[in-house]
Formats: C-alpha cells, sequence, structure tokens
C-alpha cells in the first residue's frame, strides 16, 4: 500500500500537534478588562494616539487592564475583533470609529455581560452607548486665531474625509474665521487620507500657492505643519499639540482630552450605575480644548479667544446659531435657531465662505 | 585526491506529489520560522507567538468559523487569479475586480431593492460578475491588442476602481447619515446563512464555484485549451487556437469570480456598500494561487489557511500587540520560499566524488 | 494659465517626480539586464524605513541617506536570491517582494509613526535659483533633487561607455551570447538587480529625509508600481524616465491644485489622474513602438551543469 501524503495532511497534523500541546491561558484577574478598537495606527500623533494616551493612563490605575487592536478595517474585521474581546470576558469595550457601529451593536447582542461604547455614531442598546466630543467648539476658537493672523485673508484647510465631523469642523472653524474677518474665504483640500504625510504636506502647498498664509488641517500627520513653516506663514495643527514639529509656524490646535470622560464611564460601570445613552461632552466637561499658544499670537488675540471660550464652557455660546447659510446661500439654520445634534452629526453642507467640494 | 563535485542536473519527469507537497510544507516552516524569529526582536518567545498564532486562527469552533468567512472571498479571487495565470495572464487586479463586483451587485440592490428574494440575488450576482468581468476584460484587450503589459493595467485598474467606489458613495449613492456609504439594503438583497450557523450562503457557492472550475479545466475542450495555451503559447498559435479569444474570456472568467467575492461580501457579510470591504483579499489571492499551484483544491486549503492567518495576526494584536503588517510578513516570505522550493522540483542535485 | 500658478506647480513636480525618477532609473538598470523585479514598492519602502530610522539614531542625513541604498540593495538581493540562484518565476517573485517588503519596512516602523528625523531641506543654488522660470523650478529644491539631475546623465554614460554597461545590455539582450563569449551573465544579472535596488532604496528615501521628515505606513503609496509602468514609457532610456517622472510628479500635484484652486470635480475623480494617466501612457508607448523591451526581459538562465 503506497502512502499519499498530502500537504493538506502534512499541514494539518502541525498544527494540530502545536495546538494540543499549546496550554490555554487562564483568566483569572479580577481587573476590569477594557479592550480598545482603533482604526487607525495608535503612533499617528493623531485620533487613535488621543484615545491610547487615555488608555495607558487608565492602564496605570490600579484594578484595571487593558488591551488594544489598531489599524482594524471597519466592517465585518471590526466584529471579529470585538467578538473576540467579548469571549475573553472583556467588560468594557470601546470602539473608535464610526465604521464600528453596526458590527458592535451585533456583538453588543451577543454579550449581554459586557459593556459597548461606540465613538462618533448614533446606535444604542441595552448594553450598549455611544459617545463623542465637541471638538467643533475647539475648532471655532482655532478659527478666531487664524484670522486674527492672517492678512491674505485666506485660509487653507487640509482635510481628511468628507463625513459628517470633518465638515461640521471646517464649518465652525469658518465661523470662527468670520467672526474676526467677515470676507475672508476658507479654502479646503481634501487628501482622502488620515495619516500621509507627503500627500498632506502637498496639499498644504497647494494652498499655499493660491494665497493661503495660514494652514490648518483635519489630518493626523504634522506634514501640513511642515509645510506652513517652511514658507514662513502660520499653521493650526490637530488632535495633539504640534507645536514641536513646527514651533516658528504653530498657533494653537484643536486638541483631545478622553482620560476625563473614560474615568467616569470606569466609575460608573464599577459602581453599576452606567445607562446606555448617547454622550456628547465638549470644552465643559474637559474633553476637548485648544493647545496652548504659540509666542506670535498676541495677547490681544489670546484674551478674546479665552473669553469666548470661558462663554462657550459657560453655555452661553453654541457656535451653530442661524441664520447660517451654505455655499449656495440658501438658509440652512434659520435666524435664532440652535441646530439640533441630529443636525450637527448628520451635517453634510459647507457654510458660506468655504470653496471647496463635499465629495 | 579525492573531493566532492556539486552538479546541477535538470529532471526529466515532474515531480511526484509527495515531493512537491515535502517542498511546500518545508517552504511554508522556512517563512514561518523566519517571521516568528521577527517576534523575538520584540522580547516575545517564539513559542508564544506560535501559539497565539495558531489558537487565534483555529484554536476554538468561532475561530474556525471566522476562518471560513475570511476564507469564502478569498477562495473566489484566488480561483480567478488561477485561471488567468495558467495562460500566464498576469492579473493583479483581482482587488479592483472585487471592487467593481462589489458595485454591480449594489447598484442592482438599490436599483431592484423591491424585487422577492429569488429575483433579486440572482441580479445582483449577474451585475456583479459582468462588472467584474468587464473590469478584466478591458486589460486584456488593451494586452491582445494594443500590447500593452497586463501587470501594470490591472494594477492601476485597482486604484481606478477603489476611487470609483468612493465616488459612488460620497456622491450619489451617500446615505442619509451623511456617512460615505450606501443605505443599508432591503432584506432581500441580503444572502442570509445557513441554518443558525454563522456562515452564509456564500460556502456553498464556493463548493459549486470550485467544482465546476475542476471540471471545466479537466473534462471540456476550452479548457483543455486554456491548459495547453499556458504551457506553451506558440504551440497554441500553431494548433490554431484562437488565443486572442481566449485572453479575453479568461479575463472576463477571472474578474467574474472576483467580482461573485464582491457580491458576497456587500450582500452577506456588511449588507451595503462602504470603502471598508477593500481589505487586500485581491492581493492575497494571488500568493494563495500560487502557493496552491493553481488548482482549486489547493486554493480550497491554501486559502483556508491564509485566511486563517489573517485571523491569526488579530489574535497576535489583541494579545500581544504585534503590528498588524506582521501578516504580510509572513505571505510574502511564504510565497519566496515557495518559490525558491520550486527549484528542487525542476532540478535534482548530483554529488560526485572526484578522484 | 498664469504663470503665478504655473510656476509653482512645476516646481512641484520636480519634487513630487524626484522619488519616482530615483526608482525608475533603478528599474531600468534592472531591467537592462534582463531581470524584472516588480518588487520596487517593497525596496522602496525599506529604503524609506531605514533612511527615517537612521537618520532618527543618528541624525545624519546623508548617512541615512546611503543606508537606505544599501537597504534597498539588501531588499533587492532576495529577488536575485529567489530568481537567479533558485530560478523562481519573475513576475511572482517581484510581487512577493513587494508584499513582504512593505510588511517588513511597516512592521519595523510601527514604533516610529509620528515622530520626525533630521533631514534635508531646499537649498537654493545661488545665482541659478536666480534665474526666471528655470530658477524657481529647478534650482530652489534639497540636494538631493540636484543629485537626481546628475544620474541620468551617468547612467546613459554607464550604458554607453563602461564595459559594465555594456555587459548588462548584452545580458539584457541575450544571455546565450554572453555566455557564449565566455562571461558570467549571471554575474551581470547580480550587478542589474544590486544597483538597481540601491537606487530605490534612494527613492525611498527621498520621501522620509526630504520630501517630509516623518515616517508612517505605506509611505510610498503606490510610487513603487509608477516606476515599473514608467520604465516601459521611457523605452528603457534613462533620459526618457526623466520627463516621465516629472510628469507624473505634476499630475500628482496638479490634483491637490485644482482642488485649491476651488474646482467642483468630486475629489475621487481628480485622485484618479495619475493611475489614469499611467494607462494612457503606457497604452500610447506600447501602441507607438511596438515594444522596446530588453529581448531576455524576464526569463531565468538555466543553471548549467
Amino acid at each position: 500500500m503506497r502512502l499519499h501524503l498530502r500537504s493538506s495532511h502534512i499541514i494539518f497534523c502541525a498544527l494540530l500537534a502545536v495546538f494540543v500541546f499549546s496550554q490555554p491561558s487562564l483568566a483569572t484577574d479580577k481587573d476590569l478588562k477594557i479592550g480598545f478598537v482603533y482604526v487607525s495606527p495608535i503612533g499617528d500623533g493623531g485620533w487613535s494616539y488621543a484615545h491610547d494616551i487615555a488608555r495607558q493612563a487608565m492602564d496605570k490605575m490600579p484594578g484595571i487592564s487593558t488591551s488594544y487592536v489598531e489599524a482594524v478595517p471597519e466592517g465585518p474585521d471590526s466584529e471579529r475583533v470585538m467578538l473576540q474581546m467579548a469571549r475573553k470576558k472583556y467588560d468594557l469595550i470601546f470602539a473608535t470609529s464610526f465604521g464600528y457601529m453596526d458590527p458592535m451593536l451585533k456583538v453588543a447582542n451577543q454579550f449581554p455581560n459586557t459593556i459597548f461604547m461606540h465613538c462618533s455614531g448614533f446606535k444604542t442598546a441595552k448594553n450598549m452607548g455611544n459617545y463623542f466630543g465637541r471638538i467643533y467648539q475647539a475648532r471655532y476658537l482655532t478659527g478666531m486665531v487664524a484670522a486674527s493672523m492672517s492678512t491674505s485673508k485666506v485660509i487653507g484647510y487640509v482635510a481628511a474625509f468628507p463625513i459628517p465631523e470633518v465638515i461640521r469642523g471646517i464649518n465652525a472653524f469658518t465661523l470662527g474665521v468670520q467672526a474676526v474677518q467677515p470676507d475672508a474665504s476658507v479654502r479646503v483640500v481634501w487628501t482622502k487620507t488620515w495619516y500621509d504625510p507627503v500627500k498632506e504636506k502637498e496639499a498644504a502647498k497647494s494652498l499655499l500657492d493660491v494665497g493661503a498664509d495660514v494652514i490648518t488641517q483635519h489630518q493626523d500627520s504634522p506634514g501640513p505643519q511642515e509645510a506652513a513653516q517652511e514658507k514662513g506663514v502660520f499653521s493650526i495643527g490637530y488632535n495633539t499639540d504640534m507645536a514641536k514639529f513646527a514651533p516658528r509656524a504653530h498657533l494653537t490646535a484643536p486638541v483631545w482630552n478622553w482620560l476625563p470622560y473614560y474615568e467616569k464611564i470606569i466609575a460608573e460601570v464599577r459602581a453599576g450605575s452606567w445607562t446606555p445613552r448617547a454622550d456628547w461632552p465638549g470644552m465643559a466637561e474637559g474633553v476637548v480644548d485648544i493647545a496652548p499658544f504659540g509666542p506670535m499670537v498676541p495677547q490681544e488675540v489670546q484674551k478674546n479667544v479665552l473669553a469666548k471660550k470661558a462663554a462657550i464652557i459657560a453655555g452661553s455660546e453654541k457656535i451653530f446659531v442661524g441664520p447660517i447659510k451654505d455655499q449656495n446661500g440658501t438658509v440652512r439654520i434659520a435666524e435664532g435657531v440652535v441646530a439640533p445634534d441630529s443636525d450637527l452629526l448628520s451635517m453634510n453642507w459647507l457654510v458660506q465662505g468655504v470653496v471647496g467640494t463635499t465629495e | 585526491m579525492h573531493g566532492f563535485l556539486l552538479r546541477i542536473a535538470k529532471r526529466q519527469e515532474p515531480s511526484p506529489l509527495w515531493r512537491s507537497a515535502l517542498v511546500l510544507c518545508g517552504a511554508v516552516l522556512v517563512a514561518l520560522a523566519f517571521s516568528i524569529l521577527l517576534l523575538a526582536l520584540r522580547g516575545i518567545s517564539p513559542l508564544e507567538g506560535c501559539r497565539v498564532l495558531v489558537m487565534g486562527a483555529f484554536g476554538s469552533a468561532w475561530a474556525l468559523q471566522d476562518c471560513l468567512l475570511k476564507a469564502i472571498p478569498l477562495f473566489l479571487c484566488s480561483l480567478g487569479v488561477a485561471i488567468a495565470f495558467r495562460l500566464q495572464i498576469w492579473n493583479i487586479g483581482a482587488e479592483g475586480q472585487f471592487a467593481l463586483g462589489a458595485i454591480g451587485a449594489t447598484w442592482a440592490a438599490l436599483t431592484f431593492g423591491a424585487q422577492p428574494k429569488f429575483i433579486l440575488l440572482p441580479m445582483m450576482i449577474l451585475a456583479a460578475c459582468s462588472a467584474g468581468g468587464l473590469w478584466a476584460m478591458i486589460p486584456a484587450i488593451f494586452r491582445q491588442w494594443l500590447g500593452a503589459n497586463e501587470i501594470i493595467v490591472t494594477l492601476m485598474f485597482n486604484y481606478i476602481a477603489i476611487l470609483l467606489l468612493d465616488f459612488l458613495v460620497y456622491g450619489i449613492w451617500r446615505d442619509s447619515s451623511g456617512f460615505p456609504m450606501t443605505p443599508a439594503f432591503s432584506k432581500n438583497a441580503i444572502l442570509g446563512t445557513i441554518g443558525t450557523s454563522g456562515i452564509h450562503w456564500g460556502l456553498v457557492h464556493c463548493a459549486l464555484l470550485g467544482l465546476l472550475c475542476w471540471l471545466f479545466f479537466r473534462s471540456t475542450r476550452l479548457g483543455y485549451e486554456i491548459k495547453a495555451s499556458g504551457d506553451n503559447v506558440q504551440a497554441a498559435r500553431y494548433a490554431g487556437m484562437p488565443y486572442n479569444f481566449l485572453v479575453v474570456l479568461v479575463m472576463l472568467l477571472s474578474g467574474a469570480l472576483a467580482g461573485w467575492a464582491g457580491f458576497l461580501e456587500v450582500s452577506a457579510s456588511v449588507h451595503r456598500l462602504q470603502p471598508s470591504i477593500m481589505v487586500g483579499y485581491g492581493f492575497t489571492a494571488i500568493v494563495v494561487a500560487w502557493l496552491a499551484r493553481l488548482n482549486p483544491a489547493g486554493i480550497a486549503l491554501t486559502s483556508f489557511l491564509l485566511a486563517g492567518l489573517r485571523a491569526g495576526v488579530e489574535n497576535l494584536q489583541l494579545d500581544l500587540q504585534i503590528p498588524a503588517a506582521f501578516g504580510a510578513i509572513l505571505e510574502g516570505l511564504m510565497l519566496m520560499t515557495v518559490l525558491a522550493g520550486g527549484f528542487f522540483l525542476s532540478y535534482r542535485i548530483v554529488v560526485r566524488r572526484q578522484t | 494659465m498664469n504663470s503665478e500658478l504655473l510656476i509653482p506647480l512645476l516646481a512641484a513636480a520636480v519634487v513630487s517626480g524626484t522619488p519616482i525618477l530615483y526608482a525608475t532609473l533603478g528599474e531600468i538598470i534592472t531591467e537592462k539586464a534582463g531581470v524584472l523585479n516588480l518588487g520596487v514598492e517593497g525596496v522602496m519602502m525599506m529604503g524609506c524605513f531605514c533612511a527615517f530610522i537612521t537618520a532618527q539614531l543618528t541624525g545624519q542625513p546623508w548617512l541615512a541617506f546611503l543606508a537606505a541604498g544599501l537597504a534597498g540593495l539588501c531588499t533587492a538581493s532576495l529577488h536575485g536570491l529567489v530568481c537567479l540562484i533558485f530560478q523562481g518565476n519573475q513576475v511572482v517573485s517581484g510581487l512577493a517582494l513587494t508584499i513582504f517588503g512593505t510588511g517588513l519596512a511597516n512592521y519595523l516602523g510601527t514604533p516610529y509613526i509620528g515622530l520626525a528625523a533630521p533631514g534635508f531641506s531646499p537649498q537654493p543654488i545661488p545665482g541659478l535659483a536666480d534665474l526666471p522660470f528655470l530658477g524657481p523650478v529647478f534650482f530652489n529644491h534639497d540636494p538631493l533633487v540636484y543629485l537626481s539631475y546628475l544620474l541620468p546623465v551617468c547612467l546613459w554614460l554607464m550604458f554607453r561607455h563602461s564595459r559594465f554597461g555594456l555587459g548588462l545590455r548584452a545580458v539584457g539582450h541575450s544571455p546565450a551570447a554572453v555566455l557564449a563569449a565566455g562571461l558570467n551573465a549571471t554575474a551581470y544579472r547580480w550587478g542589474g538587480i544590486l544597483i538597481g535596488g540601491f537606487f530605490m532604496g534612494l527613492g525611498g528615501a527621498y520621501l522620509s529625509l526630504a520630501y517630509t521628515h516623518l515616517w508612517t505606513n505605506n509611505l510610498t503609496a503606490g510610487r513603487g508600481w509608477i516606476a515599473v509602468a514608467l520604465v516601459i514609457f521611457a523605452f528603457w532610456r534613462p533620459g526618457r524616465a526623466v520627463f516621465g517622472a516629472y510628469l507624473f510628479g505634476g499630475i500628482m500635484a496638479l490634483q491637490l491644485r485644482l482642488q485649491a484652486g476651488g474646482t467642483t470635480l468630486p475629489s475621487s475623480l481628480l485622485l484618479m489622474l495619475p493611475y489614469a494617466l499611467t494607462v494612457a501612457v503606457l497604452l500610447f508607448s506600447s501602441w507607438q513602438r511596438g515594444t522596446q523591451a530588453p529581448a531576455a526581459l524576464g526569463t531565468n538562465i538555466e543553471p548549467s551543469s
């Protein structure tokens, strides 16, 4: 009898051997197990990085162990990652990208004992809540700074993807610009990437070539900051303080600070008082802020901006208050009306004064 | 004076199966060994890395299910790529053909969403295969009538296809929530799961299509022509076979299969069209097709294993914080070692004593 | 288009085209010897990463530039190993190298995302930079761009007037003839692969040392593939490669400038321009002159007994 050894047999035998002789891991820790799902690499200095700083801080807290998976594509892959975390009996899972919403809902329905928190979405369940941050408040303030430092009245905005949160940011920024210089314009270039320093820098250069003298970005890399500094003009960063990349150009930046919010959620989970809801904290709760001003920002400008910041924190400045027109001149937010959160979350039109597409 | 002389002699007959299997296994293990050693650079014991990788891939029932789900689109793309490779047409465009298939299926789902399931699903499949097939046919026509290198054209078409998907979901097909995705498909456009398992009917599609492919190459005259043409283009021409027609047909089939995978992804997995369906199945398909020596049974096994690799790499990330790029390293290395291993199948080393 | 916008666009075309130029020249050297190396993307990535990490650790940009070339050379040597020694299929080996090289660079580079490294900055050439039109377009860049001006000339001289270059071309045309003349055909092919890999690595280095001073995953973003296409467009000639590289650099810069200029075209369509142009250019080149490829491109030399 001849033995036909197929490659399949050999490979399965080898794998079986490894499987049989490996030890299953024992989960005996009584720590609160928290998992994070990130859509981009944590080192990008941007969106995921901001979440991860908070995670690292939580990891150092007693009784908490955290883990993360980065660069997880939205869709079925994210569902598998969250399933794995749930199966490993994680207590709390944070998913930090809009596209994780439906997969998270599916997993949440299968694992009622785990609490799921989705960032930048809108669906909830008995054990799933969602949250976001009102970074647009900080954007408004940085718009004021940009307009104060611009002489050409053209401000360049390097933006990643035409999704509501980015568009909302552009609009808030532009409203801030117009509060200081009503006839300034904001020009938008879409790079279709969250982190590609080369492309972002080139986009910034293209804006500088059409006359922009302040560059801002909804991007995770400091590429645009480099471009601005090389040309000798000013720039506004994003996510974290980007001053170290462009010390002569960096005016300020809208920054995230997730730790206060995450600590609140942990406290609720531990106390058993967590309820599923849609949270949208902002400057008042400390989740959103602006980076320290660069030395080139005049005291007068700083005073004005900080006064506005106080107003936002106090709740008297709502930013998106009508009348606000879109690029075609149509009134989108009526006079005196404060735009409801639902409108803000699905915003896909640009305000008048912005030069750019929404696609 | 005694010494040894190493000579390289070409083998006269094709290698028997056991030798092919042995070389393949050896190559894969060499690649695995190198990759696991890379983990040691991060201070992770190779054994631990191996364990986490394998457990993540095959360590439990649900892991196996994950593997199967990942393997389904990979299998179809690889099947398509293999058909083209048989004719020595280097179809690098499976990724783009997958995207076009998804777009075609989405168009059908959005336009005819009210139709009953037994009409809508076949329409979606037809639209997906037509779109994917067309996307592959164009480079084939460029190749035959203009002499344009299909490697570059299909590759560029990948980028264009992904941007076309973007254009649609950011533009006319955009959901009312404002996010770049189509509205969710109607119930009739969703391919369901087999019973209460987590696996959708795409698995059965794969089995049927794989079987059809195998039969096609084995038992039909056209299949024979394709095999014959691939091995020796000159002979095929001399024998009067319509080579141009063959190339276009083969690419059409190749693209249609990748397009079918695109249909499965939007219909059975995600239930809408969004940019995140593009995860690189089309590129891994090339690795699978080559490792499996272009035959359907081998492709079935290899796509399962490489799907397992993807799942295992996710587990490495979760448990050991290994960067996701580790999977690509392993894939690339495996392909290189298998290519190198092919040397031992075509040649043998003869050792002669020198006196 | 008025000159105010044209000159910055052309200057951007030169900068944007420089990494592609290095890589294209490298692939020309390799293909002239008859070896098809589709792993350009992977080789560039390894060069890009090694340049960044060397600059980070040593603070010496020129050392980093050299290191990138060596990294590219080593990465390309894997292709030589698989194809020249183990007789592997050149197309598939190149693809494998792309997957492996990109993966390895991303893997090793993950801890370095978000960091900056010292690199090259624009240094206008005194005198030449003040020339109207030519000055800002060609003489207001970093040293690596200036270096890239010299390379095509060096290559041309090498191919035409050096023994090595002539041998290289002969191997690409007919390995059998070279062997019959008693020369080591495989050695020439190794030369083509290694030197080509060196230049591809330099192309990658430009992105993380000069274009920006940052690193991220997939920084080369498909430029390696454009280089492969440009080799065909250039008819395997260094001079034409320059034109092709700047043309592509220009298109990549143009799509962003169209947006900045206020076009209403969706950005997705604009981003298609470089790839669509690659196809168009390829079709035109292939149709125009048939194939000018080295006759033995893509075939392996059988080991002799």
